[in-house]
């Protein structure tokens, strides 16, 4: 576990490393994300040295962004003076993906 | 008092208290808005209003809990990894379905808040609406988004997606469990994926590996989209 964890926050270090030295536009967590994938994928680590803390740390992913949950309190009023705007896009944007990202698998995955 | 709720561990506590309970109650229910995340930050919200205690003070202890996120979201790679491992054939079209509905909610969100003239930050905060939670507000931090307002509706549409997604689809005609699953995994991330796996066990599959690959297509587009659109 302890062993896991390090790699994992390793992998981390190493992203913000990357968005700090090139100045990319993602944030370095995900950077790391990208990279402990390519890693596994290519074999360069085995999976059993960073799934005991992955799956821990996923088990519990939804505790950890109630803070930003939270958060919302403060933004209340923006909602607020928005609200038509704001659902209307998100319902329609959310609409449309849906709708498009099946026809699209299903006519694609026929062929 | 106020010594007393300043201590971070008042708010640790209270929030693993009410996140518990939010599970209790979702396992007997299993209603899509009784999903446990929903719940807690709406009775965490409801208890902070009463008791007029600022969010400045709970996060004091909140920003304990947020913190694993950085190594979580680090974690989903791992968990992209075992995902791909469970579709072997027909990765490419796949790719393609997600890539473009992933891409189109972006510029669909842009380009109907920029019909209502709605603020820069509403675009910036909303434009990752459609991925896992964690990803999107990494997202909104990086485009100057306000990653609490991407948290709130990013959890909106997950509850959406799960509660109406299917229907929706087969009232449009689509009828391929492959098809409901990558569509639900692209639009609506982890919250709509639980509802594909119990449509069925393939729809729970694509699901699974669309909200991932959608997770990372958002995750680089987003700030090349915003870039080009709003400057």
């Amino acid at each position: 576990m302890l062993k896991s964890l390090s790699v994992i926050f390793l992998f981390l270090v190493v992203g913000e490393f990357v968005t700090y030295v090139f100045k990319i536009p993602i944030a370095g967590n995900i950077i790391g994300m990208v990279l402990i994938f390519l890693a596994l994928k290519f074999k360069m680590i085995p999976l059993e040295m960073v799934k005991p803390a992955s799956d821990k740390l996923l088990k519990y992913l939804v505790l950890f962004f109630v803070p930003y949950g939270v958060g919302l309190m403060v933004h209340f009023e923006t909602i607020k003076e928005h609200w038509l705007s704001i659902g209307l896009a998100v319902l329609g944007s959310t609409i449309l993906t849906l709708y498009l990202t099946a026809f699209l698998q299903e006519k694609l995955e026929k062929k | 008092m106020k010594a007393f709720i300043a201590l971070p561990v008042v708010w640790v506590f209270l929030t693993l208290a009410v996140f518990f309970m939010a599970q209790r109650l979702h396992k007997r229910l299993g209603w899509a808005v009784t999903t446990p995340i929903l719940v807690t930050i709406l009775v965490l919200i409801l208890f902070l209003s009463l008791f007029d205690i600022d969010f400045e003070t709970y996060d004091n202890g909140g920003k304990f809990l947020s913190f694993f996120l950085g190594p979580s979201v680090v974690a989903l790679g791992v968990l992209f990894y075992e995902k791909l491992d469970e579709i072997k054939s027909n990765l490419m079209p796949f790719c393609i379905a997600v890539f473009v509905g992933g891409v189109s909610s972006i510029l669909s969100l842009i380009f109907i808040l920029m019909a209502f003239k709605a603020p820069d930050v509403l675009m910036r905060s909303l434009a990752p609406k459609s991925v896992t939670t964690p990803i999107a507000i990494e997202i909104a931090k990086s485009v100057g988004g306000v990653p609490s307002i991407t948290a709130g509706i990013v959890i909106a549409v997950g509850i959406f997606g799960n509660a109406f997604g299917i229907n929706i689809l087969k009232l449009l005609g689509i009828t391929s469990k492959t098809a409901i699953g990558t569509a639900l995994g692209t639009a609506s991330h982890g919250i709509g994926t639980a509802r594909a796996l119990e449509e069925s066990k393939l729809s729970g599959v694509y699901s699974g590996l669309a909200l991932c690959v959608n997770g990372l297509v958002t995750a680089v587009v987003t700030p090349l989209v915003i870039d080009w659109i709003l400057v």
